[in-house]
Parts: C-alpha cells; structure tokens; sequence
C-alpha cells in the first residue's frame, strides 16, 4: 500500500510478507499436529540455544525466546481463528511476558492469512441471495487484512467507502478445542497453575464466543456508539444492520494511522495527548457510566483519523461489570476506603481475593500484596491528571508482577473471573497510553465509590 | 406444450410427492396432459429426466458462476471453490428431489447412471480450468498423474455432495467448511510439492551419482 495514510480498518499489509496460505489444517488431529511440530521445533530452540550457551557461557535467553516465539506465532497463525484470538490475548499482557513473545505476538493483530474468494461470494449469497457486486458498487474480493476470526474487504456503496468484515464459517466449533489445544502452552507460558488457568478459559471461551456473533456485534456496536458520542474526539463508523448478518458486518471504513504507524511520524507531545485523552474517556467512560467495556484494548482495533480523532472499530468483545464486582474493585481505587485496613479486607473478600478459609498471617499477607498491587493499579486515579510517558510507574508495575509470579502463594487461583478482562482492559490502556507518551487527565470520568460494607 | 423444463418439474413433483417413480410414462404423461409421444420427444426414460435434471444443475452453476464479476480474475483453485459453492447453494432449493434421487442409488464404486450427463459437464468444466492451471503454471504438470487430476476432482465432488447429504448444520456451514478445506488440499496436491522435489533429487543421482554401477545394476 502506497498511500499510508489509507489503511485499512483492521490492519495493514506492509508487513504482508507473510506467504499466502492455501489450506488451514482443518481437524482437531491436524490441528494438534501443528501444535506438535511447533513443540518439536522449541524443543529444537532449546538445543540450539543450549549447546550455544557451552562455547559463550554470557548468553541470554532472549536469542531463545525470540527463536520460540517465531515457531509458536507461525503455527498459531496457520491455525488461525481463536488460536489466532489467544495470541491476540496474549500479547496484551506485556507484564506477564517476555519482550520477544510480545513483540512476534503484536504482529498476529495485524495480519492473518486470507480466505478463498468463492468462500466470500458464497457468504454473501448465503445471507443475502446476491453476489457482493450486485450488493455493493465496488467489492473488493481480495481482502485488505485479517481479523483473526473473518477478515476485512474494501466495498463502495453510492460513493460511500465501506469496511465489510466476513467470519469463517465454523469458527464458533472449533473454538472450544483449540482452546484446549494452547492450554498446554498457556500454561508453560503463563506459568499459572492449571485451576487457575481454567477460570482463565472458561471466561475466555465466554467471551470468544461472543465474539463469532456478528448480529449481537452490531447491535452492541450501534449502542455503544451512540452512548459514547457525547465523548470528545472519539469517532465511531456508521454500522448498516440492513448488510449485516450472522457472519457478515458492513460498516463505513474509517481512514487513518494505527498506532505505531501514528507514531512513527513523531506526533506533537499535543495531538498525543489528544488521542491519550480520548482513549481515556472512552474506557473510563464505558467502565463507570456504562459498567460495560470494550475489553480488546489491543492496538489494531483503533484508528487514529487525519484530524486527530480515535477511530474505535471492533465492538466484538464486551465484559459487563456486575454491581457485586464494580462496587468492591473501584471504590477500592479512593484512598480514603484503602487506608481503612478493616473495610479494605472486606472488599478483598468479596471479591474472593482473600478466602474464607485463610489463616490470619495468609490474611495479612495477601493484605499487603493486594494492597499494594490495587495502590498501583490506582495511580493514575489519584491525582487529577497522570503522565503516562512515566516508566518508572510502569517499571514498578512490571517488578511487582514478577515479584507475584515468584511467590508461590499466587500459584493458587485468587480473585474472580471478572479480573480477567478488567485487567486486561485496563492494563491495556495504560500499556497503550504508556506508548502513546500521553499526559492525560484522569478526573473526566471517575470511578464510583462506595466506603463502607 | 410440454417442455423439457416442465417435465422436469412436473417428475421432481411427481416422485417427491409419491415417494418413488410413475409406474409408466403413459400414467405420467395423462396426469400431465401431454401425448407419451410427447414426453418421448424430450426424454428417453424416467432415467434420462433426473440425468436431465442433475445435468441443468451444473450447467446453471457454470452459467451464474462465469458471469460473476470475478470470474475472469480467478486461478484454477478459486474457480473449482466457485463451481463446488455455487452448485451445493442452487442444489439447495432442490435439496429434496436430491436426497431422493440419491439415496435410491445403489452404493458402489462406480458413477450411478443419473451423474452421468453431470459427470460430463464437470469433467470438462475440470478439464479446462486444470489446463488453464498448468499452463499459468499454477498446477504441477506431472507425466501420467496430470491426466487423473480431474479424477482427484470428481472423487472430491462425489465426497461433499455425499457430505452435504448427511449435513445438519445450519445453513450447511458445515459444507461450506468441507469444500474450502477438501478442494484446497485437493489442489494442493496438485501444486509443485517437496516430493516432486524428492523424486526429482532421486531421478538426479540415479543419472548422475553412479548408484546404478555400485548397486551392481
């Protein structure tokens, strides 16, 4: 693509090195084949990087976690679908991974290998009885970019620039057992125990099967949109329900800069703030008015706009926040509820961060960790506004989540499923705000609190 | 006035209605108000009316397929997903006569008589489209195997009409998946593959390696 400044909503090809795929394994057999070859292959990285390691005894492991995160992003790439979806998930969590994984699993949210044009046609006559060019006036059968379950074509409809996004058919099948096919490797990955990555997954699955509803992704779409528009330089596409189905979602394609891109042309510290602040509102807005979230905050699913606005275009992944949740988890982010010892203890029981069973020194060991790590999580809250070009805040972050891995008490499953997305929401905007360089104020939106139990 | 068209609907009527063949063409053709001269005009036998109606089905695919829009920008692969999509989506508006018709032939290797004007189409529809690959260079060209690609083809379609029979899933969303995935694997058989490469390495050192003098050949 020649035009920078035109890119597709969901991606770019310049990276599109990638070979185009002709065949995706298709049973659970070879599927898990795949997964074997790649296990083969790290075992391989391993001997490699260890006899490596006898002549220069200096070297680190990142020549080898790059050399396994090469092998895993390529096979969960050809598996596509949700694997391709966990990957996505994954790599947001920058705290719990190694740099190499997240920078191999930061290009799977840009690019996914096509599916065959008569597959295209045949959705759209499934749905709609018609060819995509008795539809549109322009179709684009060669689609522009993957979005990890369906991809996105280019469409022109009465001199209107349209983003179609087709789903792969049968992807809400087999999300189930390629879940059950990375478990093994989230869990050598993730270093979580197996119970706790079960809540992991059965909240994902959840989620990701939400996700394959394409009618439910408009309609949510739509509302979100139109609850957030009275947000500043935040910018939606227009969805037409009337072109959209079950595996197929029409919406006005919306030109601009993804994030790297964005900020590859050194924005001014200004238009970062800008489009810092928006992201902001946006969440905090959802998370405390709506008690609802866009809980994908992974970068290919923004668009900066030529005029400096965010474009949002992925509604497929919603986390609702129950009142049992929401009251606890934010009125713990005012000080005034942390520093009272008692009733903090009582939030952390709610939500199950503290069990009923725990012995008084567990108490007050979890106490401090979870004290500690709400204090950070709250940091930005604190004050009116919060410079998240800070790496020290970031740093500190990034040493307590290690320091947790390290203990053995977190090897047990704590806090409910609920965390999951929330965290990732939020640890996502701030991984983003944090790329962004962005000073942002905080007092837009403010979380709602309760003090008392 | 009779019609090759109307004989065929009024026997997909007659044998979805009744559950099997008119006991004559006399009978069939009194219920249809036309002369048995008539219906011999246009068909041989009751045979030769479902070969007819099977035949209509790929040739009103080829038609609707080769006049989409992106029908001249395809490789042999996406035309032969375009005719396996097309076809199973104009057989489901016929999905009974089909079940029927189907399901009475008896099962075995060989091509039940009803698909042979079909097999016809489709062998040339293969043909060309396979021709058109290896020459594009698209598909392999490989002595003795080239010829039977179009065999792999019909097997192939043979699989998924009998797949799409037994298919419960909505919207057949199973089918689709087993035609992107079979007809891909399918011609990625016929694409240059590390085992031409293998036989051609092989051929390379039987002519030039000596093994032949140290085998003692």
């Amino acid at each position: 693509m020649a035009d920078d400044n035109k890119v597709a909503p969901t991606g770019n090809d310049s990276e599109g090195v990638q070979k185009e795929q002709n065949s995706i394994p298709t049973t659970k057999a070879q599927r898990s084949a795949k997964f074997i070859t790649t296990g083969v292959k790290i075992g391989g990285n391993y001997i490699k990087h260890y006899s490596k390691k006898l002549f220069n005894p200096d070297l680190d492991r990142s020549e080898l976690n790059e050399d396994n995160a090469a092998d895993i992003y390529q096979s969960l790439s050809e598996l596509k679908g949700s694997a391709l979806k966990v990957a996505q998930m994954l790599s947001m969590d920058k705290n719990l991974l190694p740099q190499a994984y997240v920078d191999k699993f930061t290009q799977s949210q840009y690019n996914a290998p096509p599916l065959s044009g008569p597959l295209i046609v045949q959705t759209f006559k499934k749905y709609f009885g018609k060819n995509p060019d008795q539809i549109f006036d322009k179709f684009n059968i060669r689609s522009t970019n993957a979005a990890s379950i369906g991809q996105v074509h280019e469409a022109e409809l009465d001199g209107k620039k349209l983003a179609i996004k087709i789903q792969y058919p049968g992807v809400g099948d087999s999300i189930s057992s390629d879940l059950k096919l990375v478990k093994p490797f989230a869990f050598r990955m993730l270093g979580m125990s197996e119970k706790e990555l079960d809540i992991y997954m059965r909240e994902v699955e959840e989620r990701l099967l939400e996700e394959t509803d394409y009618e439910l992704e408009v309609r949510r779409s739509i509302e979100f949109s139109t609850a957030c528009s009275v947000l500043e330089h935040v910018v939606f596409p227009k969805y037409y329900p009337e072109l959209s189905s079950k595996r197929i979602i029409t919406m006005d394609w919306l030109d601009g800069q993804h994030l790297r891109e964005f900020l590859a042309t050194k924005p001014s510290q200004e238009l970062r703030n800008q489009i810092g602040q928006a992201l902001w509102d946006f969440y905090n807005f959802q998370q405390h008015e709506l008690r609802a979230v866009h809980a994908d905050p992974h970068p290919g699913n923004f668009m900066i706009t030529p005029e400096g606005n965010l474009g949002v275009i992925d509604f497929g992944c919603i986390k609702e926040m129950p009142e049992d949740f929401y009251y606890p988890f934010f009125s713990l982010t005012s000080t005034n509820l942390l520093d009272n010892k008692e009733e903090t203890i009582k939030a952390f029981r709610l939500l199950d961060m503290i069990h009923q069973n725990d012995t008084p020194a567990q108490i007050e060991f979890f106490y401090t960790q979870y004290k500690e790590m709400i204090e950070l999580f709250a940091m930005p809250y604190i004050n009116d506004h919060f410079d998240f070009s800070e790496t020290a805040f970031f740093d500190k972050l990034y040493k307590f989540g290690e320091r947790l891995k390290k203990m053995p008490e977190f090897k047990q499953a704590r806090g409910v499923k609920h965390f999951i997305y929330v965290n990732r929401t939020n640890f996502g905007l701030y991984n983003i705000l944090h790329e962004l360089k962005a000073e942002v104020k905080t007092d837009t939106y403010k979380p709602h609190v309760v003090l008392e139990y | 006035m009779a019609t090759t068209e109307s004989i065929q609907n009024a026997y997909i009527d007659f044998v979805l209605t009744e559950g099997m063949q008119p006991k004559s063409v006399y009978i069939f053709a009194k219920q249809n108000e036309m002369t048995e001269a008539e219906f011999y005009q246009f068909y041989g036998s009751f045979e030769a009316v479902e070969q007819s109606i099977w035949a209509d089905f790929a040739r009103k695919t080829l038609t609707e397929i080769r006049t989409q829009e992106v029908w001249g920008g395809y490789t042999a692969r996406e035309k032969a997903l375009s005719f396996f999509y097309g076809f199973f989506e104009l057989l489901k508006g016929s999905r009974s006569f089909a079940v029927y018709s189907i399901n009475k032939q008896p099962k075995g290797f060989s091509t039940p008589k009803v698909f042979e004007q079909l097999k016809a189409i489709y062998e040339n529809f293969a043909d060309e489209i396979l021709k058109e690959g290896i020459e594009t260079s698209e598909l392999n060209d490989r002595k003795f195997f080239s010829k039977r690609y179009k065999d792999a083809l019909w097997i192939q379609f043979v699989f998924v009409l009998n797949f799409w029979i037994n298919d419960n899933s909505t919207g057949f969303e199973k089918t689709d998946e087993a035609i992107e995935k079979g007809v891909n694997v399918t011609f990625d058989l016929f694409q240059r593959s590390p085992i031409d490469n293998l036989l051609e390495y092989g051929k390379f050192l039987v002519q030039n390696g000596g093994i032949k003098d140290r085998m003692g050949f």
